[in-house]
């Protein structure tokens, strides 16, 4: 599963966020409805102080998908900016999605995979390895005139939603007057407030996500685009794109060894030995340089 | 294959490059279900008959199995090796009887050779040989080759589309793999654990995989996680041990630790794909811990532990009520135990996999790190087909990518990538149906990486967001002032071809 956000920033007094989100699922490796193998790229294009927003909200999506059970080998985090160590963060090293500050979203074991400039410059590999080997996508995009990123989309098997129609801008949610910048997008903030409650076993389905942000909330049209996919959104469960189960065999045939084995060429331990000291400790004060005080 | 002239790639359209040639018609050639391998069998019986009984039985069994290409060759026993073969007692005696007339050690062949006084109809160990009793032992011979030295089932999984069970567990195929031993110690406060990780992984992992060298190199890792805690949400449950009790830990629960591990385990410091190997040392308050299966069941077996395919392998180890009744307490793993479940679940992560029992053959059981040798031949012919197919299926996508996407470049490196991989699958092939197992692999293994790297390459990407209305935004500025001159000279040009006199020369 690969979420892939990016932003660009055009007003700032709206926001204006452009957050993808892929969901890809690799064929093969395991029974068509047990997505097993999911994967999730989160990209963040959006740079400067005042787009706080968009790092929280793709860090938001990434402790959900984290939780669900995406193992971090398995999600690709791409963030243009770091806006936990921005010197205007009045709380270093914390990122919230909310005014009440209860979530740091940075957490203590973000893995970010790419920063900065190297987002812009290893995306479109990313975009065709997906291309190649994904077996479904889920498609998610949160910025103004998002439907325009998938309108064009012809592959088969991609289910994409997006936080605005084209002609709409997407809005945000609610400012941190601590933090003095807007906090969280609408579309992201109503979308985290349901995966909060989405557990590893839940059986929601696609569709609830899918209207997870009505119009009423959200003030920008969500669309959504279902004909490249062939299932039917109500009856995928949502733990096929956001949750990872890997499969667990367990082992009930150990070895009964006779002998305990002794390596024949241990060449990593002629190498530890030949190994010279190359830097060793001398004594804190040089009594080496004092003359003898014995016979002194 | 020849280089571009022009040397700056970025803006030129594909066609620039279009002077590699690729092999298309090869690379549609290519039929992955055709292949198969020759591989060499010898039947050493008492007499004619009971060598052409067992011969017609062993081609019958194999007559639906395209891919194991059976070249039997017939023999009798000598007399003097039949009167040893008679007199030694032991079976594994008479394997080394046998060894010294007969060359055991040579990868793909593989000999079955007559024993009366067997209880059982056919006996297999670790050597390439298997004895039988007599000819009514026919039908056992000819199941046991087919189903456990030759396993032709998953030999043709590994060249079919889909993946079967053992291709989900075993790892992809590569050059290298890097296995990391971490010793997961959430308590170091409350328990010391007296073991020799790095001692242990060299000896018991290390002799392993040197077994395996052949196929695959390996690096070796341990390590020590310490404080790294996972709540396994276990239910106390009480017992006649001597514990009293023990905790129940839910299967379903397991996976969540894989990730847990994984936040720690630091695998991606190696560019080889990493077999994770855990053994989560379960402090003394929370022991002993018994995982229940997905239908509630205690799992019968004496050591707790789950592999995750293409993952790697955990035991759940812990001390005794013994020793946690110390004020200090120490746990001295069983390293012998803990490596043997180990070594179970990286033979299967590696592509061994355990055969099927059939009636009346009898198999001995392994009683140590060693592979058995025929595993080894019959792991060759699954890894070969394995990448020969794979290289295939890859090269036509990328044909077929290329087909359908013409913004793609195919660069010089690129394409000599390509070109060698279909070298090599050509030679692969020949080498497999000659029975050469061994150079068949490493042809194969070539052919597999070098159409990875030809599908992965990155400049393969250069001109893909080169859209159309871009190339008229370039070309058009850069062209049409030289068509100019062009376009105005084409009258007189025509006026030339026709042998017309040119106005200027006229006037003069």
């Amino acid at each position: 599963m690969v979420l892939m956000n990016r932003m660009y920033h055009v007003l700032f007094t709206i926001a204006t966020v452009l957050s993808v989100a892929f969901s890809i699922e690799i064929p093969e490796e395991f029974q068509k409805s047990n997505h097993s193998n999911n994967w999730a790229v989160l990209v963040d294009t959006s740079r400067f102080w005042f787009n706080y927003r968009h790092v929280a909200n793709v860090l938001s999506i990434y402790r959900s998908v984290k939780r669900l059970g995406i193992p971090d080998s398995q999600i690709i985090l791409m963030i243009s900016d770091d806006m936990a160590c921005n010197p205007r963060n009045p709380r270093p090293a914390t990122i919230f999605n909310n005014a009440h500050e209860q979530i740091n979203v940075y957490g203590d074991d973000v893995e970010v995979d790419y920063r900065g400039y190297e987002v812009r410059t290893k995306k479109p590999f990313y975009i065709y390895c997906i291309l190649l080997a994904y077996n479904e996508i889920f498609f998610i995009i949160d910025t103004c005139q998002a439907s325009s990123m998938y309108e064009k989309f012809y592959s088969p098997n991609i289910l994409a939603t997006a936080s605005s129609l084209v002609g709409e801008d997407s809005l945000s949610h609610h400012v941190d007057s601590a933090i003095g910048v807007y906090i969280i997008d609408r579309y992201t903030y109503y979308v985290l407030q349901f995966l909060e409650n989405v557990h590893p076993n839940s059986k929601r389905t696609m569709s609830e996500f899918l209207a997870v942000c009505p119009k009423s909330a959200c003030l920008s049209t969500v669309g959504v685009r279902r004909d490249l996919f062939k299932r039917d959104p109500d009856k995928v469960p949502i733990t096929d794109f956001f949750g990872s189960v890997r499969p667990v065999i367990i082992t009930t045939d150990p070895i009964d060894i006779l002998d305990t084995p002794k390596r024949k060429k241990s060449l990593s331990k002629l190498n530890k030995t030949k190994s010279p000291v190359k830097r060793e400790y001398l004594p804190q004060f040089p009594m080496h340089l004092v003359p003898n005080t014995k016979t002194g | 294959m020849d280089a571009s002239p022009i040397g700056c790639g970025r803006v030129l359209p594909s066609w620039v490059y279009s002077s590699v040639s690729l092999p298309y018609d090869k690379i549609s050639s290519f039929d992955t279900l055709s292949h198969s391998i020759t591989t060499e069998l010898t039947v050493l019986a008492n007499d004619e008959a009971t060598a052409a009984e067992i011969i017609s039985q062993i081609e019958n069994a194999f007559k639906d199995s395209d891919v194991t290409k059976l070249k039997i060759t017939k023999s009798l026993i000598s007399k003097q090796l039949l009167s040893t073969l008679d007199a030694v007692a032991d079976e594994h005696e008479a394997v080394e009887e046998v060894g010294a007339v007969y060359d055991l050690t040579k990868h793909n062949t593989f000999y079955v050779v007559q024993r009366k006084p067997l209880f059982q109809d056919t006996w297999l160990a670790g050597d390439r040989i298997m004895f039988f009793r007599d000819a009514k032992a026919s039908n056992t011979v000819a199941e046991a080759l087919k189903h456990v030295v030759y396993q032709t089932s998953v030999v043709e999984g590994a060249r079919s589309e889909a993946a079967d069970a053992a291709r989900q567990t075993r790892f992809p195929p590569g050059a290298g793999y890097h296995i990391v031993l971490s010793v997961a110690h959430p308590r170091p406060d409350a328990l010391k654990v007296d073991l020799d990780a790095g001692d242990a992984v060299e000896d018991y992992i290390g002799s392993f995989v040197d077994e395996l060298s052949v196929l695959h190199n390996f690096t070796l890792k341990s390590q020590w996680l310490h404080l790294l805690d996972f709540d396994f949400q276990a239910k106390e449950v009480k017992d006649t041990s001597d514990w009293g009790r023990h905790f129940a830990v839910r299967q379903d629960r397991l996976h969540l630790l894989l990730t847990k591990l994984e936040e720690r385990t630091a695998t991606h410091v190696s560019e080889l794909p990493t077999i994770n190997l855990a053994l989560y040392a379960v402090p003394c308050e929370r022991a002993p811990l018994v995982i229940y299966d997905s239908d509630g069941k205690k799992v019968a077996s004496h050591v707790q532990a789950f592999m995750s395919p293409k993952w790697g392998g955990v035991v759940l180890g812990g001390p005794s009520e013994a020793d946690c009744r110390d004020a200090n307490p120490v746990w001295k793993p069983n390293v012998r135990v803990i490596m043997g479940t180990f070594i179970s679940q990286l033979r299967k992560l590696l592509g061994i996999t355990d055969a099927v029992h059939v009636n009346g053959a009898h198999l001995e059981p392994l009683r140590s790190v060693t592979p058995r040798q025929w595993e080894i031949d019959n792991l060759l012919r699954i890894r070969t087909l394995e990448q020969l197919t794979s290289a295939e299926r890859t090269l036509q996508s990328l044909a077929q990518l290329l087909g359908e996407i013409s913004n793609i470049v195919i660069n010089d490196e690129v394409g000599a990538s390509i070109n060698s991989a279909v070298e090599s699958i050509q030679r692969a092939s020949e080498l497999m149906a000659r029975g050469d197992l061994l150079q068949a692999y490493n042809m194969s293994q070539s052919a597999f990486l070098a159409a990875e790297t030809a599908f992965m390459e990155p400049s393969l990407l250069a001109l893909l967001y080169f859209p159309d209305d871009q190339k008229y935004a370039i070309y058009i500025p850069l062209f049409l002032p030289i068509m100019f001159p062009v376009v105005l000279s084409l009258k007189n040009l025509l006026l030339w071809f026709r042998g017309k006199p040119i106005h200027k020369e006229k006037t003069e």
